[in-house]
């Protein structure tokens, strides 16, 4: 196994170290209080019942009899919510709380139930009379492109949901200067985001005008703005408090679920707090699945291999609701022309409603479809030209810009560091890449092969006009500190970075602070933790917020020591005279002082971020031009496996290494830790094993045994590179750490599978019987050749 | 989730018995690592339910000379996984179990559990029928032994008559010069296999192949026997070629499910696969033992 030495960068007290996990000791030891934890006096359970039909208009709920049940104490339809639909942003508002007049997918929510029990809820459910007139429906983007096809939503004719169209460039005149110009179509699967803790709420009404919101989500300011507009309530009145959250991933522990909404008008119905757990299966149907989509690549290069120019068709199935399609398939196409210069590029893109669950965000989101294909086809192309795949990668990758520089692509991307060439560089050499070529290695039925590819990822995500991440650190009379934040830990371990940076910045210890997760009532406002943007513009936030507090702080020591404040500095919890550090006092000294000296001062300091909307503005989705991120982060992967020739089974070897350029790892231990589990685990579980497979609608594989999930034997650990570029727009030069290195591995596995194997899976998952069957072809190919 | 159901839970043979005799309907629960995903999912919602994990007197693996192997029906997996005795006189059914599930389902998974399923997927039936076992049966009436290959009828069906249980399974010594393999396709370390092949073979003093079992799971509605490719073998001095036909055959007569793993077609090329790799496992044993 690769072992990855503790390392140390800058000078720091705390940061560009090995930092303990804030939230380590609670989590291991239980006291971890999650959302399905909480218990109230008189709570309520509630359940959700669900359509047995995957496309059908309802024609009548009838409710009487669960009513009449024992135990129950309310029941709610989607007509109890006046009209009210919501989505992603203003314009795809398309879906209901409950389904009122037609169900889209299999398993959609058309009404709920609060009982004493989880019993009588179930119970309860099964007693609600539903009648339906079944419809015919779209279950795959070829039949929902179809004309005449039934419409999932009446209102959008062809059935889409998505489409953009952009042109940078002249592809067409660079295709015709082209030495080789190569088409593939790829394929990647609807995917579950491996969340182990299903959502789950508890909502009551202190009183008929305020609401309290208890949930797992990763992005709590979504239910306050959505809560709000849904129960008519002024943002004041809405409470969300965000409990340990188990993981996350992107999609429905961002957006709303049935259950949000139901659990909110149950307890507003019955006066008392409702408790609705999701189980894994209802998870496993009907939760958010990352897109299956289909990508036709068109690639040009010169004769040495340099990119000339490339056309990408991207085709999704966005399933029965638009929640997040229109940033995926911006995100899909957008960042294209990073990691290799591409000074030509189009790009088109059709996403249709389909009768299935719908997709959206995942981790690695829109990039790793079209970063997979991309990659794959750059290694045909190598093949094709007798280039090694290092040194056509090295070739074509952006050089990483002088400093007070930046890389501008043809998109109007613009990017200030780039450590692709490093990353690449740094990981042919840790595989030993070139003593490996043209070496074959076979025992047995076992071929094995080694793959590499790069990626890129956008951080600081930039999505609407408010991108501000904010906190309040406030200093207890005896140095304690509290760091209040609008920013959510879904497992990244944004707690512990942000409490790293308010510590490092005031010259204390990490012990000293205690963060506050996200209570609307008292905490600030924040867009939420998705696109890699929590440690980038959080973590501006509470470096601005410690500044404030420091400031405030170093006036007062100033005073005491008759200098200035900007000669007073704090470190490990001393406050001295720069110029003679033997004119000191301690931490708390200082703060007892400043609190308790006529008339005593309350020391609060505030601070938000700016680099997300000061740059260089907004993307235009409809264009596809600008800055989707405040900085992009960059990776090189490498990755050895193992065919069986036999059987078609492909496993990873421990052989693996990552680099990966996060401007500055500020936590070496979360970083390495995340690109193993969250970017190197979570990509081989992509490339190889997991894929939801659907019938009519219905989910064939909803368990965690036969929806194939990777555990520590099936992906090993992988050594991780840090490459450090420290980039101007991140918090003492951070970007994203892992979302980048999500979408090198799929690129990277396919490529090794061809490197052991000659042959090419160009549809993921390489499941044991698609690399059989081509293995297959491959072998009666090569004997039809030989009788000729 | 599951249905309600009346729960007893026995502590002897007898009261189980008992209980099963007065409950015609009744389902026995063991370990109940198969049928409760089966209760959660509605397949099947039992009234009365009879619990005897709690038997003990029904949990031991016993060796003997001239007896052979005995196993109690409520033997956990991974009790027969780490037995020394097992792993010394019978490595196949150590290494089988090894690959079965997690081990926090072996911990509690039973041994009769697994094979009163009736789940042609399972690889504890064919090992056994390779190996020639058989089962005790027991009821208030009495005790009958069978042949485990005459045990499973027919998918998730056993041939358990309405008051009955299993509470043994015996294994006899083998052979002089046997040797028995088992091999499955899986994904993932302790997947279903896709396709699962046991084989058994016997060589006399000359080293011929005097006998040879092959027994294929997830390959048919039960254990499927693959009787002409055992015949292809019998008789013969064995190498590389006949064990890649006894798969041909064993192939052609399997009739495989299609689902999210495999379709039939590819199923069958892996029984070519399967056979070949486990008979060659036992070929080797048998020439070594």
């Amino acid at each position: 196994m690769a072992e990855t030495k503790s390392e140390v960068f800058g000078n720091f007290s705390i940061l560009g170290k090995a930092i303990p996990r804030v939230d380590a000791r609670a989590k291991v030891t239980g006291e971890a209080k999650y959302a399905a934890d909480y218990e109230f006096a008189d709570m309520l359970w509630g359940q959700i019942k669900r359509s047995p039909y995957p496309h059908a208009r309802i024609l009548n709920i009838d409710t009487s009899k669960a009513e009449r049940l024992p135990g129950v104490k309310a029941v709610t339809t989607g007509k109890d919510f006046g009209g009210f639909k919501w989505g992603w942003s203003g314009p795809t508002r398309d879906e209901e709380p409950l389904a009122v007049e037609k169900v889209r997918y299999l398993y959609e929510g058309v009404a709920a139930v609060a009982a004493v029990d989880e019993d009588t809820a179930n119970e309860a459910c099964d007693l609600i009379e539903v009648e339906y007139e079944p419809l015919p429906g779209v279950f795959d983007v070829l039949e929902a492109m179809k004309p005449g096809a039934p419409l999932v939503h009446e209102n959008r004719p062809g059935n889409i949901c998505v489409e953009y169209h952009w042109n940078f460039g002249d592809v067409d005149k660079a295709f015709a200067e082209s030495y080789l110009v190569r088409e593939d179509t790829f394929q990647t699967p609807r995917m579950a985001k491996g969340y182990l803790e299903p959502p789950a709420v508890v909502s009551y009404w202190p009183d008929s005008n305020h609401v309290v919101y208890i949930g797992a989500k990763g992005s709590p300011y979504f239910p306050y703005r959505l809560l709000s507009r849904c129960f008519n309530l002024p943002l004041s009145n809405v409470r969300i408090i965000t409990p340990i959250i188990g993981s996350d991933f992107g999609g429905t522990k961002n957006d709303m679920t049935p259950a949000d909404y139901s659990a909110v008008m149950l307890a507003k119905k019955t006066g008392r707090p409702v408790k609705i757990v999701t189980s894994q299966y209802d998870v496993l149907t009907t939760d958010l699945r990352r897109h299956p989509m289909w990508l036709t690549v068109k690639t040009g290069v010169t004769k040495d291999g340099i990119l000339k120019a490339t056309y990408l068709k991207a085709v999704a199935d966005g399933g029965a609701y638009t929640r997040m399609s229109p940033l995926t398939m911006m995100l899909t196409g957008c960042l294209t022309t990073l990691p290799y210069k591409l000074p030509n590029y189009k790009y088109d893109c059709y996403n249709y409603f389909t009768n299935n669950p719908s997709s959206a965000a995942m981790r690695g989101h829109g990039l790793y479809h079209s970063r997979f294909a991309a990659d794959v086809q750059l290694d045909m192309i190598a093949e094709e030209l007798g280039l090694d795949p290092v040194e056509i990668r090295m070739k074509n990758a952006i050089e990483n810009p002088e400093p007070g520089k930046v890389y501008t692509a043809v998109n109007d991307v613009h990017v200030a560091t780039c450590g692709v060439q490093e990353c690449i560089e740094k990981v042919a050499e840790a595989v030993n890449w070139k003593a490996r070529k043209g070496k074959k290695k076979v025992e047995g039925s076992k071929a094995y092969g080694m793959g590499f590819a790069a990626a890129t990822y956008n951080s600081g995500t930039k999505l609407s006009a408010h991108n501000a991440c904010a906190a309040i650190i406030r200093v207890c009379e005896d140095g304690s500190v509290n760091y209040l934040t609008g920013a959510t830990d879904v497992g990244q371990g944004s707690d512990t970075i942000m409490c790293a940076i308010a510590a490092e910045v005031l010259g204390i210890g990490l012990e000293d602070i205690d963060l506050k997760r996200v209570d609307t009532a008292f905490t600030p406002v924040d867009p939420g933790s998705y696109g890699s943007r929590v440690t980038v513009l959080a973590g501006q936030a509470a470096r601005n917020a410690a500044l404030d507090v420091k400031q405030q702080l170093l006036e007062v020591a100033a005073q005491q020591f008759g200098v200035k404040p900007e000669d007073v500095e704090i470190k490990n919890k001393q406050v001295f005279v720069k110029s003679n550090p033997t004119r000191n006092m301690s931490w708390e000294r200082l703060v007892r002082t400043a609190c308790y000296d006529t008339p005593g001062k309350v020391i609060i300091g505030r601070g938000y971020s700016t680099q997300g909307i000061s740059l260089l503005g907004l993307a235009d989705f409809s264009k596809g031009v600008g800055d989707i991120g405040t900085n992009y982060s960059f990776t090189a992967e490498a990755n050895e496996v193992e065919v069986d020739t036999e059987t078609g089974v492909v496993k990873c070897t421990d052989n693996s290494v990552i680099a990966h350029d996060c401007g500055f790892p500020l936590n070496t231990q979360a970083v390495e830790s995340q690109v193993q589990g969250g970017a190197y685990h979570q990509g081989i579980a992509a490339a190889i094993y997991e894929e939801f497979k659907m019938d009519s609608g219905q989910t064939l594989n909803a368990n965690l045994i036969d929806y194939k999930r990777p555990r520590a034997y099936e992906a090993p650990m992988t050594q991780v590179i840090h490459v450090l570029t420290n980039d101007p727009y991140g918090p003492f030069g951070a970007k994203e750490a892992s979302e980048g290195s999500c979408c090198s591995a799929p690129p990277a596995i396919v490529n090794a599978i061809y490197n052991a194997t000659g042959v090419w899976i160009k549809d993921l998952p390489t499941q044991p019987e698609k690399v059989f069957w081509a293995l297959k072809a491959k072998k009666e190919e090569k004997k039809g050749r030989k009788k000729k | 989730m599951i249905a309600d159901f009346e729960y007893f839970a026995p502590k002897t043979v007898k009261e189980a018995l008992s209980l099963l005799s007065q409950y015609k309907e009744a389902k026995i629960i063991a370990g109940g690592q198969s049928l409760l995903v089966v209760l959660k999912q509605r397949l099947f919602s039992p009234e009365y339910l009879i619990d005897i994990k709690g038997i003990s007197a029904l949990d031991y693996i016993n060796y003997e000379e001239g007896k052979g192997l005995r196993i109690g029906a409520l033997t956990p997996h991974r009790t027969i996984e780490k037995s020394p005795v097992i792993q010394k006189y019978f490595p196949v059914l150590s290494e089988m179990e090894n690959n079965i599930a997690t081990i926090q389902t072996r911990n509690w998974g039973t041994i009769g559990g697994n094979i009163c399923h009736g789940d042609p997927a399972g690889d504890p039936a064919p090992v056994f029928i390779a190996l020639k076992a058989k089962l005790k049966l027991a009821s208030l009436g009495g005790e009958r032994v069978i042949d485990m290959q005459e045990f499973s009828k027919d998918y998730l069906e056993v041939a358990l008559d309405p008051g009955e249980m299993l509470s043994e399974i015996q294994i006899p010594k083998p052979a002089p010069h046997t040797g028995t393999a088992h091999d499955k396709l899986m994904v993932m370390k302790g997947d279903m296999g896709i396709i699962g092949a046991a084989v058994s073979i016997v060589l006399d003093s000359k080293g011929k192949c005097e006998d040879a079992r092959i027994v294929l799971s997830n390959a048919a509605s039960v254990p499927l026997r693959a009787g002409k490719a055992e015949k292809k073998l019998i008789g013969k001095v064995l190498n590389d070629a006949l064990l890649a036909e006894a798969g041909e055959l064993a192939s052609a007569e399997a009739d495989p499910p299609a689902d999210v793993h495999g379709s039939a077609e590819y199923r069958r090329e892996m029984v070519k696969v399967f056979v070949r790799r486990a008979a060659a496992k036992a070929l080797e044993r048998a020439r070594a033992a």
